[in-house]
């Protein structure tokens, strides 16, 4: 039984890749992803367990007696959550559209047209990527106050699209260098003006990029907690990062509301991620390691 | 844009000059270097530079390694492989307070997965991030953990970009294994690799959710970081113009780093 295993996956390895070698590959991945994974393991598992099994002294992988969905039950009925929930998802679509309405052209000027202080423009680009953000934190402040948009849900969209588009703007520029010039001057004999060029030519060309942009747009505001801890001052603003604190209080701690809030946070992220996956990794090849 | 991207940090490194309080933020009265001065003889600014300088190199070094030998095993041609390169970056998109949660559970005292473990084997538990000892290690694991995979990928990319030919002209020459990684793959991924450094070394030196998050600099200032000093300086001592200078300090620090960037950027 075993030996016809063994000779079944002697026959899907490649020349060169002995059993052995195999063996060991396999044996260090599974010391990597453990070193991945199990914490992971560990939050899901936790936030699907009854609080006297939370505060068991045992380790019991999957305790199938003592699961439950209370948990989950207990954060998706809290109506500050629901709002907070709510408040993420506005507030980073609304990024992501931003972002890219203006990201899009933006990185189509500087790809395409050499105009004087354009290295200034990329190298701006490039450096706001690497300012202490706490130092841009104070004026930033004054500012959204003087403007009267602390505390609002427009104020915090706008903090995270100025946080992503730098980077954004690097990324896209990358993928529409890409595209060749060729195609344009083409486009322009055909008669199409520039605005048609990029609808036309360069966005559905790179729409992996655009993907990748898009994806990274989003899960930057989603993520954020600076911003927000600083801009929203009631719960008509916040947003999940913050809303994790909900459950605890400074004696206490509702860890099983606590992990099932942070799988219920984690979720978008990660389903825009395998979504995006691909195009990332060829992204990442493409750009050299650029990309994101 | 430039607007919004310039005049903060104008006004930042003006305020570095300035008395301001956070209470009236409009008034401002010049000190000049005061506040550079009072900053060398703060021993808690050192103490933060220093947290700083070893969070990041540290940090940097192990996600470098560890994502070398990950990218060097997601090379291997073993069956299911692509599920591992496909979930390697899962723990790179989490929000920081996820990873922060994740990590403070497992380190509960009594109950935490990890106090448990070392209860099995007798070993001493602790509520780690209250340990002045372990509480910088595990900040520094959270980092690692979250971009270790990162680099994982894109060095993976850079070694995929390698061409077939040169390891099957290595092998007809004797070349062995650690030679072949010697003189063909390292130096082909050397610049993503270098790229990767630099950007990780200013992603994680200019970091404070997870300090903040995790530990808020304690127990006895042994993770305080400059960007949470920064904070606390502003946002609890009202102290702008204090916060700021700490800023400037980050900014030029930043900014060596930046200049090592372009300039890796200009060789492509």
């Amino acid at each position: 039984m075993l030996n016809t295993l063994v000779t079944r996956f002697k026959t899907r390895l490649d020349d060169g890749m002995t059993v052995r070698r195999a063996t060991f590959v396999y044996s260090m991945l599974l010391l990597y992803y453990g070193f991945l994974l199990i914490p992971l393991f560990w939050l899901i598992r936790s936030s699907v367990v009854t609080d006297e099994m939370l505060r068991a002294r045992e380790i019991n992988l999957v305790p199938l007696a003592h699961m439950t969905a209370e948990n989950y039950a207990a954060v998706l009925s809290n109506e500050t959550f629901r709002l907070y929930f709510i408040n993420s998802t506005l507030i980073a679509v609304a990024t992501t559209v931003l972002t890219l309405g203006v990201g899009i052209p933006a990185a189509y000027s500087v790809s395409r047209f050499d105009y004087p202080g354009r290295d200034y423009v990329v190298l701006g680009l490039i450096s706001s990527q690497m300012l202490p953000l706490v130092l841009v934190l104070i004026p930033f402040f004054t500012v959204m106050f003087r403007i009267g948009l602390v505390d609002t849900r427009v104020g915090i969209v706008f903090a995270h699209a100025v946080g992503v588009l730098p980077f954004v703007v690097w990324l896209l520029k990358g993928y529409f260098d890409a595209i060749p010039q060729s195609l344009d001057e083409a486009a322009k004999m055909d008669g199409c003006g520039y605005l048609e060029i990029m609808y036309r030519i360069i966005v559905p060309l790179s729409l992996p990029g655009i993907a990748v942009a898009a994806f990274y747009a989003f899960v930057g505001s989603w993520n954020d907690y600076l911003f927000v801890s600083l801009l929203s001052q009631s719960t008509g603003t916040r947003t999940l990062p913050l809303g994790l604190q909900l459950f605890q209080t400074a004696q206490q701690v509702d860890w099983g509301a606590v992990t099932a809030a942070a799988v219920v946070t984690a979720i978008p992220v990660v389903v825009l991620f395998a979504l995006v996956h691909k195009w990332l990794v060829d992204g990442l090849s493409n750009t050299g390691g650029k990309g994101v | 844009m430039g607007v919004i991207i310039f005049y903060p940090i104008v006004d930042g490194i003006l305020t570095s000059f300035q008395m301001r309080s956070f209470l009236q933020p409009e008034a401002r009265e010049f000190v000049f270097l005061a506040h550079y001065r009072a900053l060398i003889q703060d021993g808690v600014f050192w103490t933060a530079l220093w947290n700083s300088a070893v969070l990041t190199g540290v940090s940097v070094a192990l996600q470098f390694l560890l994502g070398l030998g990950l990218a060097l095993l997601l090379k291997q041609r073993v069956p299911g492989i692509t599920i591992f390169r496909s979930i390697t970056m899962v723990t790179w998109v989490l929000p920081v307070i996820v990873i922060v949660i994740v990590f403070n559970w497992l380190v509960q005292p009594g109950y935490g997965l990890v106090n448990l473990i070392l209860a099995e084997f007798g070993l001493p538990t602790d509520y780690w991030f209250s340990n002045t000892t372990w509480a910088m290690p595990l900040i520094i694991l959270m980092h690692v953990w979250k971009n270790a995979p990162f680099f994982a990928i894109a060095l993976f990319a850079a070694m995929q970009s390698i061409p077939d030919e040169l390891y099957e002209a290595a092998e007809m020459d004797g070349a062995s294994a650690i030679q072949q990684f010697r003189y063909i793959t390292l130096p082909n991924i050397s610049y993503v690799a270098m790229i990767m450094i630099v950007l990780h070394v200013l992603y994680t030196f200019n970091n404070f959710d997870f300090v903040w998050l995790s530990t808020g600099g304690g127990p006895l200032r042994t993770t305080e970081v400059l960007p949470t000093y920064v904070y606390k300086q502003a946002f609890d001592q009202y102290l702008l113009g204090y916060a700021a200078s700490i800023g400037v300090v980050m900014l030029i620090i930043m900014m060596m780093f930046t200049v090592i960037y372009v300039k890796l950027e200009d060789l492509d």
